[in-house]
């Protein structure tokens, strides 16, 4: 592992105190439970375990699945707020560079301390008999450094919203589940694990990959969509769904983003997301094959939206396969994104980012680029109480030199220019990454998880070692992530 | 183009609101026991009570009365095994008498389907001598004698003809270990007798009974 601060003592102790203090956290909120659970629980009264697989979120059963189609209207009227937190460590293995320009404290602000990253506030549950609600609002702790004197700010903002209307026809030997859905994520909607809003890196702050289709998180709380989806016979699942800029009237699905913070994404006109999906099943055992995609224009400078666009085209495979019989649940998911991007004219055929005047004769950026996301994870609880987990991305595409964000200068062979970046630089200019998560948790109580996880990357930015040109290795980049996640 | 879409969601969300046939609401003494079986009962248990998923029981051919007990068992809290708190005291908290009873008397009124066991047949052969004699060394009576010779249930004791094998042990070491069913009190000195060897012979000879 090199000459790292986790080998130091200095290290150590605070790694013991981040987890009596993280310990703390799970006694707290034990005691915290008695008169407070979290919204759909209220509604239903029934245990996590009913809808969430093992009793762990976000994983849904087959009965959950049903719950969310049906508008998230089994049971009755509650009182609609719940509240989530979480309080995590992560640990980089290795977070210097010989780069004399790289600042360790800004280029790994949090890394092994402990911090309450994030907290979220839902507004969910039953509105009418065929009327529901899930609306996610969350506070970032650490959304923002003052380069003055380093103080986090937070930040509040939209997070998931998703706002059904579904009916139900149902008699012995037929099944008819036909619903609309209003909201801000692609893929949000989608009641099984594998789709990217609600399959991977659910546990926030824990660590993924870099660059991801635009189906991945690209959209999300960026858009407004409005859709219509059927199930019949709990066995075909369609949907379509038509997203534009959550702007104007829309504003309260994308709040808390906007340009100038430079997160908020304008996309032109609506741009369908389709999804179909075959599900059965047996015994105790649940299996789902799908399809799902998004056509999507995005303006490349969301303070000046016009001109042409960057045409996203992203279509995706997926599958699931459960097994659940108290006291085990088993949860397997796979998915693989493939994304063709045609960059709009501002954005294709430009200088390289190190070469700003073309002087140095280096490559002109792609019109084009091929971008593939392959992800799986499997997971295992016993007893709703004892839980492991393994999963795996792969992120390849074509080397673009947009994306070279270091570089030897062509004249000196061995130099890099000036510019390139130690930890975070691109050497090849190809976004392919690997990694391999494995976690184990602990829920001493339904509504608490204390988990760790450890990131082993096999390949970062296009290679496995020296991929910033500063002499980094992809598994200078494991992390060690402890969390406690609580619902209140 | 918004106005339009918001006024769609309003209308539908209020046509919604007239069709309590249709309704998932479970605190509403207005709601049709076939509507709550239909939107709610049926995503475990199935639609005709042969519930496909061997972690949820099998409600088709039960004795009402035995339905309507564990219902209300639930409701009161007096079945605490966590099949029943995890997944029923919540569901069946706010149901009233008459809605108990139709339910009850709609997944009664359902016929079982064969559930056929993948068992060594020896293991069930084990199970149906036990459950046609009893097992006399150890003044274990017949199973028969409470659940009717072919499995199927009288009054408070529930078929067991076609029920999940895994279902079955879990009650059975429910009924063994706990005191979180004293409703079935009685199935304590049974389960005890009957010695955890011979647990999954009786629940594999049960879940293959034709029954009828």
């Amino acid at each position: 592992m090199g000459e790292t601060k986790w080998d130091s003592a200095a290290a150590s102790l605070q790694a013991v105190r981040c987890v009596a203090l993280l310990l703390a956290a799970v006694i707290l909120s034990w005691s915290l439970q008695a008169h407070a659970i979290p919204v759909f629980n209220r509604q239903t009264g029934q245990n996590c375990v009913a809808c969430h697989a093992g009793g762990q979120f976000p994983d849904l059963t087959p009965y959950g699945r049903i719950f969310k189609l049906t508008g998230y209207t089994i049971g009755e009227h509650a009182l609609p707020l719940a509240a989530m937190a979480v309080a995590s460590v992560n640990k980089t293995q290795k977070t210097s560079s010989p780069d004399p320009e790289f600042d360790e404290r800004a280029g790994f602000p949090k890394d092994g301390n402990l911090i309450f990253s994030t907290a979220s506030v839902f507004l969910a549950g039953r509105i009418t008999n065929n009327l529901g609600a899930f609306v996610q609002v969350t506070y970032n702790n650490y959304d923002a450094q003052s380069p003055s004197n380093s103080h986090w700010t937070g930040h509040t903002s939209s997070d998931n919203l998703d706002l059904r209307y579904a009916d139900r026809y149902i008699s012995p030997g037929s099944d008819f589940i036909f619903g609309a859905t209003m909201n801000n994520n692609p893929t949000v909607q989608d009641p099984w694990n594998s789709v990217p809003a609600w399959g991977y890196n659910v546990v926030p702050g824990s660590s993924g990959p870099g660059a991801t289709p635009l189906i991945a998180g690209g959209l999300a709380q960026n858009v407004a969509g409005w859709g219509g989806y059927v199930f019949w016979n709990r066995t075909i699942y369609a949907e379509v769904t038509g997203y534009r800029t959550a702007n104007g009237v829309w504003s309260f699905m994308s709040q808390g983003f906007n340009t100038e913070r430079d997160d908020m994404q304008i996309v032109k006109g609506t741009n369908p997301y389709w999804r179909l999906a075959l599900a059965h099943e047996w015994g105790p055992h649940s299996a789902m094959i799908g399809t799902y995609g998004m056509d999507a224009h995005v303006f490349p400078d969301p303070t000046d939206p016009a001109g042409s666009t960057n045409h996203f085209r992203d279509a995706a495979l997926d599958a699931q396969y459960q097994y659940l019989l108290d006291p085990h649940a088993i949860t397997v998911t796979a998915t693989y994104i493939h994304e063709k991007v045609d960059y709009a004219d501002s954005v294709a055929g430009q200088p390289h980012p190190l070469d700003p005047d073309g002087t140095l004769g280096l490559p002109l950026t792609n019109s084009s680029d091929t971008l593939r996301m392959f992800r799986a994870k499997a997971s295992y609880v016993y007893q709703a109480r004892y839980g492991g987990s393994l999963s795996y991305f792969d992120v390849s595409g074509t080397s673009n030199p947009a994306l070279q964000t270091s570089a030897f200068d062509p004249a000196n062979p061995g130099e890099l220019l000036e510019g390139s970046q130690g930890v975070t630089g691109n050497l090849s200019g190809n976004p392919g990454t690997r990694a391999w998560t494995g976690g184990v948790f602990w829920t001493p109580v339904q509504y608490a998880r204390v988990g760790l996880e450890y990131t082993a990357f096999t390949r970062f930015n296009g290679a496995s070692t020296n991929y910033d040109g500063f002499g980094r290795n992809a598994h200078d980049n494991n992390t060690v992530f402890l969390y406690v996640w609580g619902a209140f | 183009m918004k106005n339009p879409i918001l006024a769609a969601i309003v209308l539908a969300a209020c046509a919604g609101c007239a069709s309590p046939e249709r309704s998932r609401a479970l605190n509403d003494p207005a709601i049709p026991p076939l509507a709550t079986v239909q939107q709610v009962c049926s995503n475990c248990h199935g639609m005709d009570g042969n519930a496909p998923s061997s972690n949820f029981p099998r409600l088709a051919a039960q004795p009402p009365a035995y339905l309507v007990a564990q219902l209300k068992a639930f409701r009161s809290h007096g079945r605490s095994d966590p099949a029943g708190f995890e997944y029923m005291w919540g569901l069946s908290r706010h149901l009233t008498d008459a809605q108990i009873d139709g339910i009850a008397a709609y997944f009664a009124a359902q016929a079982i389907l064969p559930n056929p066991s993948k068992a060594d047949p020896a293991l069930i052969a084990r199970g149906r001598e036990i459950f046609d004699k009893g097992v006399a060394s150890r003044e274990l009576p017949a199973c028969a004698s409470c659940h009717g010779d072919r499995g199927q249930g009288k009054d408070g004791f529930p078929r067991l003809a076609g029920q999940h094998a895994e279902y079955v042990m879990k009650q059975l070491n429910v009924f063994y270990a706990t005191e979180q069913r004293p409703e079935g009190a009685v199935m304590k000195v049974i389960a005890h007798k009957l010695e955890s060897a011979d647990m999954p012979a009786v629940a594999a000879y049960v879940q293959s009974q034709a029954g009828s």
